[in-house]
């Protein structure tokens, strides 16, 4: 299985959303990693079919999407962002439903539609209208929409947004349970959903891939660049002011500060092993930061709740 | 296919306002057409005003006794009659401007004959004017018969020649020979249920409205929804869910419009009753061309509402399919469903009346005696066939092209 972008692009008149992307994907799990507006949505919903782009191609397999026609969707399953749903079905027929829109027989649905509820943790609530679904059980049923048909490609866009942490967990171990032989393409702001299950870390700004690289080695493309350093609290906040802060945590009447910068920000300043968080930030700056944290920090508020 | 189009149909039938709006569409439909026809009716005997069933079924049992063939000789008879009447003073009152008859004269002849007098009269009367029978028939000579049918031609082929018609030959020819299938004598008798339904035709411009309103989400909610991206990637999203979403609205529709006609026509037909059925439309109008009985004129109206509402359910779904919401979808469909109704026809000719004829309101409105001619080179058509022809077409069009607004929907 290969999934081929060849020189793809997308732009709305002036701005360009998708800029000549290429890239081949095979089965694994590709952690698409961007600040809002970085084009991920575009580039996904154009691997979907539903986005015609101004230029380039999608290959499977070496075939061009229009080539394979309907064929194509039945490699895909798609999670889309901000998901909508039908609140008046119940899980099992909406199930039911998605699984008859992506061809399958009414007997083999049945049985998908069975196993996927189990698989997400939803078989008690399986003939509950959907409006009585709290956020994380849409979720849960969002992606087992997208897997109904076993699809070989799998694209999840955002899946985890406003997720809690015990619900960001039990969705990122369903996510792994089903990215075997696939090619999973799973794109988010929030740094950590992807540093546990990604493969391949695809580091997308204004359109373009800006990294590339395994997960396990993607950190070293910046060495020396991440800094730790003890200070005072009246200190600390002049850093904070000047620099990329990564963290921040306080030790008594210190505070130790992570830093993202080219150079030793300061003289006592020594290096530290980069992380994927570092790496967001390094690319995207403070305010992808912010954004990052934002979204976690409510994650994490609703998981107190 | 069968569960993707039983699965659209739930969708329909699963919201609220679908239940809400039907309901209250049917509710409208049972007053305006059975109800209220039945609560106003009211007949007059020599003891005052009777109203409702019991009015209803005085009256049928007053023109009960006037039903027979419209030959010669029986017009001659009830003309004769009615005059024999105005020679007496003492059956005869003056209001300074007309002559009526008056007592037992009224109520033992004229009462239920009202309507026969008023066809009858009307046959002699010059196209487009109407005298009035008691001010034509108390002094037509009718010494030598009254030649009831070649009258009734003569009138028609005036009223052809009337150059404010702006007939063709080719047009002339084609009324005429619709006109000879015209059966005669008529047979005359009681009708009043028929014609309480011919006269309220338009009101199903409101359950016209009320389907329109429900089809309206079948695209365009998708998109409110954010379900599109997901329907669109499925091996089917841009097949055959676009054709099952237009057939379960097709079916859902025709449902509806079915259920609403069926409470239309059965309680007036109910409380009316349904004699009336075979006798020819003439006997409202004698110069209506349509070769009809009440009951296929009815039916054939009733065919036009359908072609109209599988035009309009086309719209609404060539509309949903491009616009991201309903609501934006009504804002063009009532206008073009009530607009027409705010203008007037000023004749049968012209661009601007033939257009105005062949709109939604408009073409809920039979128009049995118009003679409303479209021409295309040396083929006629009358008002029926065209709009038959519009709405089938139109139906046609708007329902291939709005599954191509749903098919090349981008999902940015």
């Amino acid at each position: 299985m290969k999934l081929e972008l060849k020189n793809l692009s997308k732009s709305y008149g002036q701005k360009q959303a998708v800029d000549r992307i290429n890239i081949s994907f095979v089965p694994g799990v590709y952690g698409l990693l961007g600040a809002n507006g970085a084009g991920k949505t575009t580039l996904m919903r154009m691997i979907c079919g539903i986005l015609n782009p101004t230029s380039g191609k999608i290959l499977l397999n070496g075939k061009t999407m229009q080539a394979l026609g309907e064929e194509y969707y039945t490699h895909l399953g798609y999670m889309p962002q901000d998901l909508g749903f039908y609140p008046d079905f119940t899980a099992r027929e909406f199930l039911l439903y998605m699984a008859a829109v992506k061809g399958l027989e009414p007997r083999q649905a049945k049985k998908r539609a069975k196993k996927l509820l189990h698989m997400v943790n939803l078989d008690r609530e399986g003939d509950k209208k959907i409006r009585s679904f709290s956020g994380g059980m849409k979720q849960r049923l969002g992606i087992a929409q997208a897997e109904l048909n076993d699809p070989d490609i799998l694209i999840l866009d955002e899946p985890t947004a406003g997720l809690d942490p015990k619900e960001r967990v039990r969705f990122r171990n369903i996510i792994s349970d089903v990215a075997k032989e696939k090619i999973v393409i799973l794109s988010t702001h929030i740094v950590s959903d992807v540093s546990y299950i990604a493969h391949r870390i695809l580091l997308m700004k204004e359109g373009r891939f800006l990294v590339n690289a395994p997960a396990d080695t993607v950190t070293q493309v910046l060495d020396q660049k991440v800094w730790e350093l003890l200070t005072d609290e009246q200190s600390a906040e002049i850093y904070s002011r000047k620099f990329l802060v990564s963290n921040l945590h306080h030790e008594g009447h210190r505070v130790r500060l992570r830093i993202v910068h080219d150079t030793a920000p300061a003289c006592g300043a020594w290096a530290v092993e980069l992380n994927l968080e570092d790496l967001f930030l390094y690319y995207f700056g403070q305010e992808a930061a912010e954004e990052s944290r934002t979204e976690y920090d409510r994650a994490a508020l609703k998981g107190e709740e | 296919m069968k569960t993707l189009v039983k699965f659209e149909f739930l969708k329909i039938l699963r919201r609220k306002s679908t239940w809400i709006i039907m309901a209250v569409s049917l509710l409208v439909t049972i007053f305006l057409f059975g109800l209220l026809p039945v609560m106003q009716f009211q007949t007059y005997n020599s003891s005052g005003v009777i109203r409702g069933l019991d009015g209803i079924a005085y009256k049928k049992a007053e023109i009960s006794k006037t039903s027979g063939t419209l030959t010669d000789e029986y017009v001659t008879e009830t003309i004769r009659q009615y005059q024999i009447l105005f020679q007496d003073p003492e059956n005869v009152g003056y209001d300074g401007t007309e002559q009526y008859l008056i007592g037992d004269a009224y109520w033992d002849f004229e009462a239920y004959r009202g309507s026969l007098l008023s066809l009858i009269a009307s046959n002699y009367d010059e196209p487009g004017t109407s005298s009035g029978y008691n001010n034509s028939l108390p002094t037509m000579d009718v010494s030598g018969g009254t030649d009831f049918y070649n009258q009734r031609s003569e009138k028609i082929q005036k009223l052809l020649d009337d150059p404010s018609n702006e007939m063709t030959q080719a047009q002339k020819n084609y009324w005429q020979s619709m006109n000879r299938q015209v059966k005669t004598p008529f047979e005359y008798g009681y009708y009043e249920g028929w014609s309480t339904l011919i006269s309220c035709f338009e009101l199903f411009m409101f359950p016209l409205l009320a389907i329109c309103i429900v089809i309206a989400p079948v695209f365009a909610s998708e998109y409110q929804a954010g379900t599109d991206a997901m329907l669109l990637s499925g091996k089917y999203g841009k097949t055959r869910l676009v054709r099952a979403k237009i057939l379960a609205s097709l079916l859902f529709g025709m449902a509806a419009f079915v259920i609403h006609i069926l409470a239309a026509y059965a309680i007036p037909l109910s409380a009316f009753g349904i004699d009336g059925w075979d006798l020819p439309v003439q006997i409202t109008n004698t110069v209506i061309p349509y070769p009809l009985t009440f009951l296929q004129a009815v039916l054939v109206q009733t065919g036009v509402l359908f072609l109209v509402l599988m035009a309009l359910i086309g719209l609404t779904l060539f509309l949903s399919a491009r616009m991201k919401s309903p609501y934006l979808v009504l804002t063009v469909i009532i206008p073009v469903m009530f607009i027409p109704m705010f203008l007037t026809p000023n004749g049968t000719t012209g661009i601007y009346n033939q257009i105005l004829l062949l709109l939604p309101y408009q073409a809920a409105i039979p128009r049995w005696s118009n003679y409303i001619s479209y021409t295309f080179g040396n083929i006629v058509f009358d008002v029926f066939s065209m709009r038959a022809l519009f709405y089938a077409a139109a139906a046609l069009v708007l329902i291939l092209w709005s599954g191509r607004g749903f098919r090349r929907h981008q999902a940015a």
